[in-house]
């Protein structure tokens, strides 16, 4: 059932971990070149939630990955973490705040070519409070047998579940994806997709999903749909389908 | 092609940190390339210029006295061209004012007709009129120092009587370019100078009417001067004739060679190690360039720009870089030559030196850079424009990347990830990081030469002044006297300690090598002028046979246990063979020292002494100058201290420059080495650097992962750099080490301290620079991209 009207409403019924008021950014303000990236955007997001954004280029979705994830500051609006304003924290605290909280998974893996895998994954958990070891988080995603392999011997599925380890051993709060499957074929979007999931189930951590892959929407529990820097609709699935049974 | 150089324009204003790093370091190359060739240049066409001009003689000879009846037998010996006969004798000076005497060295003009050789160059004033009384024409240097022109008088004692002299002319002579009181190594314009006379007058005051005592000889083009030297040595043997010699063994000529060897000496390795470094720099720095432009490169070959028209554009890079590199390093190498020539008019009087760029050095240094730059170019810009456009617009595989070789031993548990992506980064491009290391370790070379110049000048003048020559003072008589000569010296008021020699003038030979040299006897038990070895110990002087300066010894290629031959070249002229018991150390000149006893005995005299080396109660001084002044005998006095002030005052201001000049090439280097390969690297990592801060590094933390691996490249290439800045400093002192002045190695951790802080202050400098370039890395850009 779509339901863009009560965005109070709480999967879980829960304290929101996220909370978003007439976010906008706006780049090159006041110049000819002047883009509204995002136009107010109103948004709750809650722990152990699965959550796909969906959009089409330019509709503001990486965008608001970006805010969320401490990358980015809106031009106006408020967005809070956990009750604490990130729109008023500092470089410093953005960068503490990514460090402890956020895992990032990025369409081209992002990894460093000079390091292993399992050495990838160390690169956080040499700076994060609690991680999990290194090769846990390897075992997670399915990759416990190369975890000494440089990025170079690897595929493309292998390093974008390179990139989820790394992005879960710090035992984040939330995983933001974005396109974590664009560059790669379905057989291998799936796998990463699964991974994605089962840290979601197994872990509780909040995943937001930026896709504009339509079919990946399927296996949310809830859908956003962007355009022109707007939310135009927020619907719930009733049904969320696992991974290994989407088709695109 | 327009639209190609507005890319040009636009890229080199992106990079322009990076080109005016290289730029830099190849100016300094030029810069170097340009003085040292230029001065060389100046040098070598000022003396040919005047000695030719100003006829300069080939060889020269002193005598006891001989008539001038004589002269046309010298003038028949075959392939002379000119001789002149001459009277030189020694004067000494009393200058209000000083409470030293001066000397002056006192030369003939011929009365009524021009000079054949040595002609004076007249700055102010006129030559002497013929017939007149006490005029002179004095040296430059000595009435600079003491602000003489012509119509100032001086009063001297020449040969026992007081005169008044009156200058009438200010000159300069080519036998005197480089001003050097007796025994001395640097000049001391204030306590010598050259003056010139009236032959007849001179005759007069040294008792030598119709004779002469010294003679010089121009020898023809092509003419065969050791035939000459041969003949003139048997023509005046009867007459008391020293040793013949020609320019190679002249005072003063014999410096002006030692300048321009010594220059040589640095004129090609440091300019080679800057133009080479700078050549890597800008190989390095397009190579980069040309990598990340790889897309570009292949849409301008889809568009249909020819392969030439692309490698054109980039080699444009270099083109401006050495462009730029030329017009600093011209007005730079311009403006230091200048600078240092009017440094050199203290020692080397020439008519007119003036700077001359050495316009073939400059372009072959030039044309070498920017060939080695547009190689390392070429090789890129081939591979870049070799792939098909459409393969080529695709990015480039990934890196390639395999655990380091160190790695084996399990260190790589020990470090943290970043250490591990340094290390990582250096092998696989190993030639990148060590050309940076080499880059860095010459930077850290440059700054030992002047450093170990300025110690070993410490250390040799301790050597020379603290414990080898520890009299105040040295006597020198005219004529060699009795032993109440040496008494009546070591009676002087304030004398505390006096210790005889006896000195004579003799050719030494061994084999077909042979040197002119003073024979000197010591005592045995000489605590004022001692002989020492390298380790600073006393060599003992041996009853029999003879020690050689260790130089001296070199050249004549004989050692301990060989046998030389001395003919003395006064008195009965003897000629003996005598074993050579030993080598000593010394810096400046080169001699023979003997028993003075032996020394005696070979001269078949009693007991003879030269002179005296005395030390002195300084209270006592004033009351000592006054007899001294007032004794006819003595023709010469030495003060240590004052030579030593002089050296200081003279070279000190030399290697002030030197120094000053090393240090700042160092810091360039190193600044523009550390530089350079800090934008590179960030250029190549700025993906992997902007996700490490995406992933919660901060920023501290990131800049330590890309200043972690040129930290380590620096701390690498400190100890070899420090190695061959050693090496470097040896060779060129070695090469720079003559028969006049050898400078000791002597390389101190305050040396290696300097070289070693200016590599790091430079390199965290740069560090900094490169740091800030961090802060504005753009996090998400680099996320949507891939390289």
């Amino acid at each position: 059932m779509p339901d863009s009207a009560d965005k109070h409403t709480t999967p879980a019924g829960s304290e929101p971990l996220f909370e978003a008021r007439g976010l906008t950014k706006i780049y090159n303000p006041g110049t000819e070149a002047e883009v509204r990236a995002l136009d107010g955007v109103d948004l709750d997001l809650f722990e152990s939630e699965l959550v796909v954004l969906l959009g089409a280029s330019g509709s503001g979705k990486s965008t608001l990955l970006n805010i969320l994830g401490g990358l980015d500051v809106p031009t106006d609006g408020t967005l809070d973490f956990r009750g604490e304003s990130l729109t008023e924290a500092d470089e410093r605290a953005l960068t503490q705040f990514r460090r402890e909280t956020v895992g990032f998974v990025f369409q081209f893996y992002n990894l460093i070519p000079s390091l292993t895998a399992r050495e990838n994954v160390t690169l956080i958990t040499d700076i994060a409070r609690d991680p999990m070891p290194a090769e846990e988080a390897l075992a997670l995603v399915g990759l416990g047998e190369r975890m000494d392999h440089f990025p170079s011997e690897l595929s493309g599925g292998e390093q974008q579940r390179i990139a989820i380890a790394r992005a879960i051993a710090k035992r984040p709060d939330v995983l933001l994806c974005d396109e974590p499957t664009g560059a790669l074929d379905v057989k291998t979007g799936i796998t990463v997709l699964e991974a994605i999931a089962r840290v979601n189930e197994d872990m509780g951590t909040l995943a937001m999903i930026i896709t504009h892959n339509a079919a990946i929407a399927e296996m949310a529990g809830r859908v956003i749909h962007m355009s022109a820097g707007r939310i135009t609709e927020i619907h719930t699935n009733t049904e969320r389908r696992p991974a290994h049974t989407l088709v695109w | 092609m327009r639209s190609l150089d507005l890319k040009l324009i636009r890229d080199l204003r992106t990079m322009k940190g990076q080109m005016l790093a290289i730029s830099l370091v190849m100016a300094c190359g030029l810069t170097m390339l340009i003085t040292f060739r230029g001065l060389i240049v100046s040098l070598e066409t000022e003396r040919d210029r005047y000695y030719s001009e100003n006829r300069f003689a080939d060889v020269f000879c002193d005598l006891e006295q001989a008539p001038n009846s004589l002269r046309p037998r010298l003038e028949a010996i075959p392939d002379v061209a000119a001789v002149e006969t001459r009277i030189k004798g020694a004067a000494t000076l009393d200058i209000p004012g000083m409470d030293d005497i001066a000397e002056a060295v006192m030369i003939s003009l011929p009365d009524e007709r021009p000079q054949r050789l040595n002609l004076l160059h007249m700055l102010r004033g006129r030559f002497p009129e013929p017939g007149s009384r006490n005029e002179i024409v004095v040296g430059e240097a000595f009435a600079e120092a003491h602000a003489f022109m012509p119509g100032d008088t001086i009063q001297a004692v020449i040969h026992g009587s007081r005169e008044h002299l009156r200058i009438v002319g200010i000159a300069l002579s080519p036998e005197f370019v480089y001003e050097l009181p007796p025994g001395a190594i640097v000049p001391d314009n204030k306590r010598f100078g050259v003056f010139w006379m009236n032959e007849r007058e001179l005759a007069n005051a040294f008792n030598m009417d119709g004779a002469f005592n010294n003679v010089v000889l121009a020898v023809s083009p092509g003419g065969d001067i050791n035939r000459v030297k041969e003949e003139l040595d048997r023509i005046l043997r009867p007459y008391g004739g020293r040793i013949a010699y020609d320019r190679s063994e002249h005072t003063s000529a014999e410096w002006v060679e030692m300048e321009i060897e010594s220059l040589r000496a640095v004129a090609l390795a440091f300019p080679i190690v800057f133009l080479a470094v700078a050549a890597f720099m800008t190989s390095a720095a397009l190579t980069r360039l040309v990598r990340l432009q790889r897309e570009q490169i292949a849409q301008l070959k889809a568009f249909g720009y020819s392969s030439r028209a692309i490698g054109l554009h980039y080699s444009k890079f270099v083109l401006v870089a050495v462009a730029a590199a030329i017009l600093v390093g011209a007005v730079g190498g311009y403006l230091a030559g200048r600078g240092v020539i009017v440094l050199f008019h203290q020692f080397f009087r020439f008519p007119s030196l003036t700077f001359h760029p050495d316009y073939l050095a400059v372009l072959l240094g030039v044309v070498a850079s920017a060939a080695t730059a547009f190689l390392g170019v070429l090789a890129a810009v081939r591979q870049a424009v070799r792939l098909p456009p459409a393969e080529a617009m695709r990015p480039e595989p990934p890196a390639k990347y395999s655990p380091s070789r160190i790695e084996v031993t399990g260190i790589q548990h020990l470090v943290s990830p970043a250490f591990r992506m340094a290390l990582r980064n250096l092998e696989r491009k190993p030639w990148q990081g060590l050309f940076t290391a080499f880059g860095l370790a010459m930077a850290t070379a440059i700054p030992i030469l002047p450093g170990a110049m300025r110690d070993g000048m410490d250390y040799m003048m301790d050597f020379q002044w603290r414990l080898a020559q520890r009299q105040d003072v040295t006597l020198g008589l005219i004529e060699p006297g009795s032993y109440t000569a040496f008494t009546s010296m070591r009676n002087l008021p304030g004398v505390v300690e006096a210790e005889p020699f006896r000195s004579v003038s003799a050719r030494i030979s061994h084999g077909h090598l042979e040197r002119r040299i003073s024979l000197s006897g010591l005592t045995q038990d000489a605590r004022l002028n001692r002989l020492l070895d390298a380790e600073e110990q006393q060599v003992p002087l041996p009853l029999s046979g003879v020690l050689l300066s260790r130089k001296l010894a070199e050249i004549l290629d004989v050692g301990p246990g060989g046998v030389v031959l001395l003919e003395v070249q006064e008195g009965r002229r003897p000629v003996v063979a005598v074993p050579v018991a030993g080598t000593i150390t010394d810096f400046t000149g080169i001699g023979a020292y003997m028993d003075i006893d032996e020394v005696r005995r070979l001269m078949g005299e009693g007991r003879t002494v030269s002179g005296a080396h005395l030390t002195l109660d300084a209270a006592e001084w004033d009351r000592f100058m006054v007899k001294v002044r007032e004794s006819p005998r003595i023709g010469s006095i030495t003060r240590t201290r004052a030579a030593r002030e002089s050296f200081d005052r003279m070279m000190g201001e030399m290697f002030g420059l030197a120094q000053a000049i090393y240090f700042g090439f160092a810091i360039v280097l190193a600044f523009g080495v550390i530089y350079n390969g800090a934008r590179i690297a960030l250029s190549e990592r700025t993906r992997d650097l902007a996700t490490l801060r995406v992933l919660g590094y901060t920023k501290r933390e990131v800049a330590g992962v890309l200043i972690g691996e040129l930290a380590l490249l620096t701390l690498l290439a400190l100890l070899p750099g420090l190695f061959i800045g050693s090496q470097m400093a040896s060779a060129i002192l070695e090469a720079a080490s003559t028969e006049t002045t050898r400078f000791p190695v002597v390389l101190t951790s305050r040396t290696y301290a300097t070289a070693v802080l200016i590599v790091l202050a430079s390199s965290l400098v740069s560090f900094a620079v490169v740091g800030r370039r961090i802060h504005r890395l753009d996090l998400i850009g680099v996320l949507k991209a891939r390289e």
